[in-house]
Parts: structure tokens; C-alpha cells; sequence
């Protein structure tokens, strides 16, 4: 029995934390399962009940791996592969509640439903612990959404929805307003380094580092790509940039057909011989949030960099 | 190992350009000298190879006859000429002297001009290249004012950057092999020690056909080297830029290579397009070797 589980722990005390989270890694430890811990604060209160047994458990803290919801749902594929046959991964995953902007709560309730879809078929086990003394409502109640289990939870029933239609829901909630732009850089056809010359020149003006200033190409660039190969050949970038974040809109007037780009875009990391889809994914990595509204008669595609100093995303930085 | 950009490829020079080729192999050396002597049958001109040994004209001009060229019959027609002037003791002596009458000679025989590539023996090159040096200083003033272009070739095997610096002082520069590809953004061309291309600027959807297309024909150049494991080495240290659908490309090409025992490997690999290739896991396809140099730290 080592099929795929994905459980919310809804506590409102350390103790039914610690008690749930021991048991679930000692059993681990016992089955010789790959046993990780990601928590914030919790880890001192597991190590705490467990003593040296707890020393084969991988641990990471929540505010690095709980950064970008694309980069997280990424850093545990790898343990697919270390896999050994009837032996599970064993994940005590806890993200970072608190400090988050309603943009990215809404995106992390969206990567907890793209876990269902991610990891299917996998011999993942994860156990979700959200502290609900001090989280806000809209997260706890999505909860029962994006997991198909609770724990300790005889009275209620996991409303588990399936994560395209909740994905649709996100972007629904999306239209935060953005700043208004100077004039955008149109693009068509064969003309992408048109694009990536005036980014360089925004990004050297913004004073971004080296590396920031590739992501911003590279990804910038793909998403051009995808609109000239799906929507209709020509289109415009925006740079609507606020104070915390580098802002690029790729937007496109539509090829008017039906679009046939996969459920779930770039969301799952796809096969290294696949003939397509790398683009998106890269898109997803290498930037910290990505919007997109994928349509025949034009789609738009923000993508979002924290700017430098501008605050990690765990600590906090409170504006909508 | 550090390559001085050719100032001109084989396929820019014009009348008065006297040039020096440094090759590192034989491949090199003949794939520029087909470009230069089939690029003078083409323009009028006639070819003459000055080579270091007395060697039967047919067989020194024998790499021509596989790029379509009758030696034998542009031999008898006096369109080409071998001459072993320079494998006799003394030959660097009146080299200029040799020149002067050849061109004058062709323009006599009706050719708009004469082409010229000279190879000396170290033997021959004098106390600390003295004589060499002697010699190419001469022939600056025939190139000058007359209708003849020249390649010398050094082998560098035999003589070391040291030596080719000054000796490349005395001409008007280096000459390399023609870039296979040549756009706004991008050059590819081809490198000899170790065998491949090199990409110099930006890939993208634009010219990512021309990079499969040196691919296709470097692939087969390497099966006809090595009929076990072709093995084609790219140079990336000028890459600016590389999107994903030409690193696509290349995780292909490595995937057929590897399938039948070959490799593609990857040197100059940019910290930014490695982590690319990391995210994508193209760098774990089997055949595709990344070779290692700096250091990279993905940010968070």
C-alpha cells in the first residue's frame, strides 16, 4: 500500500501538532521510508518527542522551501526517483502562513491543489499541519478543497475539488489592478530580440543583478515564443512594474481557434524528450508568480519578480 | 588553449591580402585551402601552392578532387600550379622574387590574378625563425602591388603561439576557416582541435534551423572520423543567448548521437543557461556532456 496521500492536519494546539507529526514519522522511520520534515518553527517540537531517532528525517526550513509555489511543487520531484519499491516519502510539509500578500496565499492554495495532481501515482505521503490559531480564514476553510484527506476530523467531509476548476477559481480572483505603463514593446513574428534588447536596458536601469536580469529574459522571451506560435503571431509586452515587484505582461491578440495548450501549463515538470512544454515550466521556475489567462481571443501572462530588497516572501511584505 | 579570432575568414579576402593560418589539424588546413583555391577558380584567378616538400603536384592538391574539383585537368590548363621551390635549402631566400614573377606570369597566361599558399619546414625557418621572419617582412611590399592574395600555413603542432604572435605581426592578420552560418545576431562556425562548432551570439526561434542544419552536416563529418561514438564538441563561450526550443535541439541531437555510442558535449556553458538545462533536466539526457567550469549558485 504505498499509493499517493495528501492529508491536511487542522490543529489548534502544539500538542496535537506534535503528537500527529511524531506518530506519522515514526511509522515512517519504522517502514524505512524517506522521511521529510519542512516546518517553520514545529521542527524543534518534533525533534523534542523523538530524540535520536529523529536524526534519519531530511529536514528543511519552511521560509527556503516554501518560497515560490512553482519552485516547491519542483523540490520534491526528485525524491520520485530515489524512490525505492514499497517504500513511501513520507513528507511533514507545513507552509509558511503567515506574512503572505492575498496574492500569494491565493497561489499557495493553489499549489496544495496542484500536489493532488502533481505527485498522483506517486508513493508520496504528505501530511499538511496548518496551525489554525493564527491562520487566516480563507486559507483554513480552502483546506477541505485541496486535500482529499483531514486528519482528526471524524465531522467533516474533505470537499476535494479538482484542481483545474479550482486553478480556475484563483485566476478568477486575480484582476488586482496594476499600474499603468508606458508604452509597451510590440512583438511579431521572428522579431523576439527586439524584446530581450529592451529588457536588457529595463533591467540594467532597475539595477537588477545578472542572474535576475536572465530569468527575466529568458522568461520574458518564452512566453513571447508561445504567443507568436499560439496567439496569432503578434502581441505586446508590458512592464507595469510596482514597488515590490518587476511586473512583465505578455499579451497577445488571439489565434482565434481553440487553444491547444494542456490543462495546467507549465505546472508539472514535463519529460526531458517531450517535444513541448518546457517553455512554461521554465517560465514558472525562474520567476516568482506568474498569472495567465489562456484564451483564442487573446491571452494575457504576467510574470512577477520580487524586487531586489524588497523583502523574502515568508517575511512578509503586506500589500494587495 | 586560447584562439585568436581570425581577422578575416577565407571567404572576405580580396587582392593584397597576405594572411596567416595557424591549424591545428589537417582538416583545418584543407578546409581552408579548398574555400581559398576553389574561391580563385571561381574568380579567374590562378592557384599556386608552394608546399614543403616535393611532393607530386596531383598529391598535394588531392583534398581538392573530393569537393568536385579535377585536379588533373586544372592542372593541364594551368588554372592550378604546385611548385616545390620552398622545399629546396635556400627557398625562403628569394620567396618575394618567386612571387613577383609568379603573379606577373599568370596575368601573362590571362588569369585576373594569382592566388598563393606557402607552407616553410621549421628546418628551414632559420636560427629563432630569423630567416622566416626575414622572408615574410619581403613580402609585404609584393602583396601590396600586385593582383595576388596569399595564405601561409603554420602548423601549430610545430610552432607555439609565441612564435605565430610576431610571425602574425608581419602579415595583415589571421585568416580562418568561412562561418558556416552568418545572421544579425549569430555566427556558427566550425572548430577543428576539438572537432564541432561554435556559437557565438543568440539562439532563438529565428535561426535555430541553421544551428540543427551544422548540427546535421557536423554529425556527419564526425561519423566519417570516428565510426564508433561520433563525438562533436560545442563551443559556447561566446553565447549570449539560447532559448528553449534550440536547447531542445540540442538535447535531441545528444539523445541520437548517444544511440549510436556518440556524444555531444558542451563547453563555455554559461551559469545562466546551465540552470536552464537543470530546470529543464536536459542536463541528464544521456549523450549530452556539460563540461565543467565556474561555478554556479542557483539563487533561492
Amino acid at each position: 500500500m504505498t499509493g499517493f496521500v495528501h492529508q491536511a492536519l487542522r490543529h489548534a494546539s502544539d500538542g496535537q501538532f506534535r503528537d500527529t507529526a511524531a506518530a506519522f514519522v515514526r511509522d515512517g522511520l519504522h517502514a524505512g521510508d524517506t522521511v521529510v520534515v519542512v516546518s517553520a518553527c514545529e521542527i524543534t517540537l518534533l525533534a523534542e518527542s523523538l530524540g535520536s531517532r529523529f536524526r534519519p528525517v531530511e529536514c528543511f526550513d519552511a521560509h527556503d522551501w516554501y518560497d515560490h509555489p512553482s519552485r516547491t511543487l519542483r523540490r520534491y520531484h526528485p525524491y520520485r526517483t530515489r524512490q525505492e519499491p514499497n517504500r513511501r516519502v513520507r513528507v511533514v510539509g507545513e507552509p509558511v502562513g503567515e506574512g503572505r500578500t492575498d496574492f500569494e496565499t491565493r497561489e499557495w492554495m493553489r499549489y496544495e491543489s496542484l500536489v493532488n495532481v502533481a505527485f498522483a501515482g506517486s508513493a508520496h505521503w504528505f501530511l499538511c499541519p496548518y496551525g489554525t490559531r493564527v491562520l487566516p480564514e480563507t486559507v483554513a476553510r480552502s483546506v477541505t478543497r485541496t486535500h482529499p484527506e483531514l486528519v482528526h476530523e471524524p465531522g467533516t467531509a474533505a470537499d476535494c475539488t479538482d484542481p483545474a476548476e479550482f486553478g480556475a477559481e484563483c485566476d478568477e480572483l486575480a484582476p488586482a489592478r496594476l499600474p499603468a505603463a508606458a508604452a509597451g514593446i510590440p512583438f511579431t513574428r521572428g522579431r523576439a530580440a527586439v524584446v530581450r534588447r529592451a529588457l536588457t536596458a529595463y533591467a540594467r536601469r532597475l539595477g537588477l543583478p545578472e542572474q535576475r536580469t536572465y530569468d527575466l529574459l529568458t522568461t520574458v522571451h518564452e512566453t513571447v515564443v508561445n504567443a507568436v506560435r499560439h496567439g496569432g503571431g503578434h502581441g505586446v509586452v508590458r512592464l507595469p512594474s510596482d514597488r515590490d515587484h518587476v511586473i512583465c505582461e505578455v499579451s497577445d491578440s488571439g489565434a482565434h481557434t481553440v487553444p491547444p495548450h494542456p490543462p495546467l501549463p507549465g505546472h508539472l515538470p514535463p519529460e526531458p524528450v517531450a517535444v513541448s512544454g518546457h517553455g512554461m515550466w521554465l517560465v514558472r521556475q525562474l520567476s516568482d508568480l506568474v498569472t495567465d489567462r489562456l484564451d483564442p481571443s487573446g491571452s494575457v501572462v504576467r510574470l512577477y519578480f520580487r524586487r531586489p530588497g524588497r523583502g523574502h516572501p515568508a517575511a512578509g511584505s503586506v500589500n494587495s | 588553449m586560447a584562439v585568436t579570432p581570425p581577422l578575416k575568414t577565407v571567404g572576405q579576402m580580396r587582392q593584397g591580402d597576405h594572411l596567416l593560418l595557424g591549424y591545428d589539424t589537417d582538416e583545418e588546413r584543407e578546409t581552408v585551402l579548398v574555400a581559398f583555391l576553389l574561391d580563385g577558380l571561381a574568380s579567374g584567378q590562378r592557384g599556386l601552392l608552394l608546399p614543403p616538400a616535393g611532393i607530386p603536384a596531383g598529391v598535394a592538391l588531392s583534398f581538392l578532387e573530393a569537393h568536385g574539383c579535377r585536379v588533373d585537368e586544372e592542372l593541364a590548363a594551368g588554372r592550378l600550379r604546385v611548385d616545390p621551390h620552398l622545399a629546396g635549402p635556400e627557398g625562403l631566400w628569394d620567396l618575394d622574387e618567386v612571387i613577383r614573377r609568379e603573379t606577373r606570369s599568370a596575368v601573362g597566361d590571362g588569369f585576373l590574378g594569382l592566388r598563393v599558399c606557402t607552407e616553410v619546414l621549421r628546418a628551414q625557418a632559420g636560427k629563432e625563425l630569423k630567416t622566416l621572419h626575414d622572408s615574410e617582412l619581403l613580402l609585404g611590399p609584393v602583396f601590396s602591388s600586385l593582383p595576388v592574395l596569399g595564405i601561409c600555413q603554420y602548423d601549430r603542432r610545430i610552432f607555439d603561439e609565441t612564435e605565430l604572435g610576431p610571425l602574425a605581426g608581419l602579415h595583415h592578420g589571421r585568416v580562418g576557416a568561412d562561418a558556416v552560418w552568418r545572421d544579425d545576431v549569430l555566427a556558427i562556425t566550425r572548430t577543428f582541435a576539438p572537432p564541432g562548432l561554435a556559437l557565438a551570439g543568440e539562439v532563438d526561434d529565428t535561426n535555430v534551423t541553421a544551428v540543427a542544419r551544422a548540427l546535421h552536416t557536423e554529425t556527419a563529418r564526425a561519423r566519417a572520423r570516428a565510426a564508433d561514438g561520433a563525438r562533436i564538441h560545442l563551443d559556447l563561450h561566446e553565447l549570449r543567448f539560447i532559448d528553449v526550443g534550440a536547447l531542445r535541439l540540442l538535447a535531441f541531437t545528444a539523445l541520437g548521437l548517444y544511440a549510436a555510442g556518440g556524444t555531444l558535449e558542451l563547453s563555455g556553458v554559461a551559469p545562466h543557461v546551465q540552470r536552464v538545462m537543470r530546470v529543464t533536466g536536459w542536463d541528464r539526457v544521456p549523450g549530452l556532456h556539460i563540461a565543467p567550469e565556474g561555478q554556479e549558485g542557483e539563487g533561492p
